[in-house]
């Protein structure tokens, strides 16, 4: 069994994911599953640094936890909304918290898709990457 | 401190016994303050507008009688300390009365001034006492809900972090691994899913507990749902080679229900079949209608596993409840499955029930109620108490351009819906509700009066104006077609309400058809990929 998901469309080899958790090994594991699937990735522990990363870095997705220090998830969402070089950036929500109270916010704020953790990471590649296949489709500058 | 005067509602036809009331109150040390009313109705319009602190009540009134005169007080004002004040000593009904929430019963010929300012007084203490209790129950239960929700929120982080670094030892990616170290780690990963479950039904039942369970129905095609059940759950069933079966009677209505919440109980009721079925046994799942109800469709998951014990049948749906025959290794969950199911069963108006005999096995059957497209249709698809010549069915199907969705979709959705329902004419056609449908793809039909020649200026007016939308613009599409509804030639023997149940019918036929050759084109995609 392998975690590999054959591409359609274009490479996302070099694509950037900006992870923005507050636990350090859980953002350890998405970074090396991340990597493993051959993209790059920075990551910030909370949401003020998730703000000032997305600028400095311009990553093509962000994968965003809801419970954060300094500024929620909710607050990072808003301000990439706001933001004209960043809000078409797809954001894919993962959260310990309840998708009954969060998945409808999370979306109506701007996020991509929500998954609970633990979420299956078959189905966060594949959501990973048909985000970004869009998102270039949006004219989103990916690597070449 | 002197006290405040005790506001009493005084709800009495008979002048003389007001008065006699009135007298034995003045008697009493304690101030009061008397209004009194001759109707039930002006009494509950007093309560409205000014709450007394007792009520003291007559039950026959000029406009009601009985314990309907309570029943209706305690309706308006459950929080109301109320005193019967009965011509005639009635233990039966003073029984029921207190047990409906009356705080006492009093007969008006042994009433003295003593007497009746000690229940008053009294009623007024329990009633308050009553109320703090309820209080204090709420918060408690919300306390709970609260805790419940920090601590499954607590639970999920380090439950992913043993997910997420077992499945990067059983993905290679932490280096390679022996077969047996994987089988170990795989054992790991079923555990933390099996955890995670356990987590979300907790959260469910105390949700079910506190009323905060909802559900969002929509117009769904029920066998669509079981089959997707069915699908989701056999692999489970192919591991113990146990067989699913699907029968299902001709002509099952639209239903009106929550599609995930239905597939919830669906899955639920199948994974329990499955696990108490030996292997090489059956499953059937039954979808049928029942002369007696036409109003609702009945659904039946039976297996011939061991049965239950007619001591644990009556138990089966209560909270936490485990049959202690089958605690043989097996893990079972929490013991929730079946009381989330049941609960929400009944949120939709349904009921939930099980027959069982040991050894032989078990058959849940619950109902739901159908979308009652006939009643809507009638006056849509009639015309001088004719059928109309020609009747079509208007499909609009709205796609994301890209998976996974971008924007607010559902808001789009929604958005679209309520164009429609101002593309059509509001007498001649009926805007079916969104239909239930598998993945981010929205589908709304529109059963419309009129030929296929003419039915092409709708479908231009819908693309125009829905496909105009600036939200929809960005992030999807919109196509209509439409296809003829058979009309009954043979009307003759038939009344119109026959003749429009078989249109209707027709309509729930064409939209079944339709919703199974998009899914099972789905299906497909999802057995290759296996």
């Amino acid at each position: 069994m392998s975690t590999e998901i054959k591409d359609e469309g274009p490479n996302f080899d070099r694509a950037k994911i900006l992870i923005v958790d507050d636990d350090p090994e859980l953002r350890m594991a998405l970074k090396l599953r991340l990597r493993a699937n051959h993209f790059e990735t920075v990551s910030a522990s909370d949401g003020y640094s998730a703000i000032a990363l997305a600028q400095k870095e311009r990553p093509n997705l962000i994968i965003l936890d809801l419970g954060l220090p300094a500024g929620n998830g909710f607050t990072v969402l808003k301000r990439l909304q706001e933001s004209d070089s960043l809000s078409h950036i797809p954001v894919i929500v993962l959260t310990a918290r309840d998708p009954q109270a969060n998945e409808l916010r999370s979306l109506d704020s701007g996020a991509t898709a929500f998954f609970q953790k633990p979420a299956d990471n078959n189905e966060l590649l594949q959501v990973i990457r048909a985000s970004l296949r869009s998102a270039s489709a949006w004219g989103a500058a990916l690597p070449s | 401190m002197p006290d405040s005067p005790t506001q009493v509602l005084l709800i009495e036809d008979n002048p003389g016994d007001a008065d006699l009331v009135r007298l034995r109150l003045t008697e009493s040390r304690r101030p009061v303050d008397v209004n009194c009313v001759n109707r039930l109705s002006d009494a509950l319009a007093q309560i409205e507008a000014k709450p007394p602190s007792v009520v003291l009540l007559d039950l026959n009134l000029p406009d009601s009688h009985g314990t309907e005169t309570f029943r209706k007080v305690l309706e308006k004002a459950p929080d109301l300390p109320v005193v019967i004040l009965s011509g005639q000593e009635d233990e039966m009904l003073a029984m029921k009365a207190i047990h409906q929430g009356v705080q006492d019963y009093l007969v008006k010929g042994d009433m003295t001034s003593r007497n009746l300012e000690r229940s008053m007084r009294y009623a007024v203490e329990r009633q308050a006492l009553l109320r703090s209790l309820e209080i204090s129950r709420k918060q408690q239960l919300e306390f709970k809900n609260q805790f419940l929700s920090h601590v499954s929120h607590e639970l999920r982080t380090p439950l992913t972090c043993i997910h997420q670094y077992a499945s990067l030892l059983v993905d290679g990616i932490s280096g390679p691994i022996s077969p047996e170290q994987r089988d170990h780690l795989q054992v790991i990963l079923r555990s933390v899913n099996q955890l995670h479950a356990m987590i979300r039904d907790l959260l469910e039942a105390t949700r079910a507990e506190s009323g905060k369970l909802r559900i969002e129905p929509r117009c769904l095609a029920l066998v669509e749902l079981v089959r997707q059940a069915i699908a989701m759950i056999r692999p489970l069933a192919l591991d113990k080679r146990i067989s699913v079966e699907l029968e299902s009677s001709d002509h099952i209505p639209l239903l009106y229900a929550d599609p995930d919440r239905v597939l919830e109980v669906l899955i639920n009721l199948l994974d329990n079949a499955v696990k108490f079925t030996p292997p090489e046994g059956r499953v059937t799942v039954k979808l049928n209608m029942q002369e007696t109800d036409p109003e609702f469709a009945y659904v039946s998951v039976a297996d011939n596993g061991r049965g239950i014990s007619p001591e644990a049948l009556p138990l089966i749906f209560e909270r936490l409840y485990q049959d202690p025959d089958s605690v043989d290794g097996n893990r079972n969950g929490l013991g929730l499955g079946l009381y989330i199911a049941k609960e929400l069963v009944n949120l939709h108006g349904g009921r939930i029930w099980v027959a069982s005999q040991p050894g032989v096995g078990t058959t849940f059957t619950f109902n739901l109620p159908v979308y009652s497209l006939a009643k809507l249709l009638f006056p849509v698809i009639t015309h001088q108490e004719r059928l109309r010549n020609a009747i079509v069915l208007v499909r609009v199907h709205l796609k994301p351009l890209a998976r996974p969705v971008r924007g607010n979709w559902k808001e789009v959705c929604r958005e679209s819906l309520e164009l429609l329902r101002r593309c059509v004419f509001v007498d001649k056609d009926l805007v079916l509700p969104a239909i239930a449908t598998n993945g981010p793809e929205d589908t709304f039909y529109v059963v419309a009066s009129t030929d296929m020649g003419h039915v092409n200026i709708m479908i231009t007016r819908i693309i125009e104006q829905i496909g105009a939308l600036a939200s929809l613009k960005a992030i999807g599409t919109v196509t209509a077609n439409a296809r003829p509804v058979p009309i009954p030639t043979d009307g003759s023997d038939k009344s119109l309400n026959q003749q429009v149940e078989q249109v209707a019918r027709g309509v729930t036929d064409l939209v079944v058809a339709d919703l199974t050759s998009t899914s099972s084109f789905n299906q497909k995609e999802k057995t290759d990929v296996n």
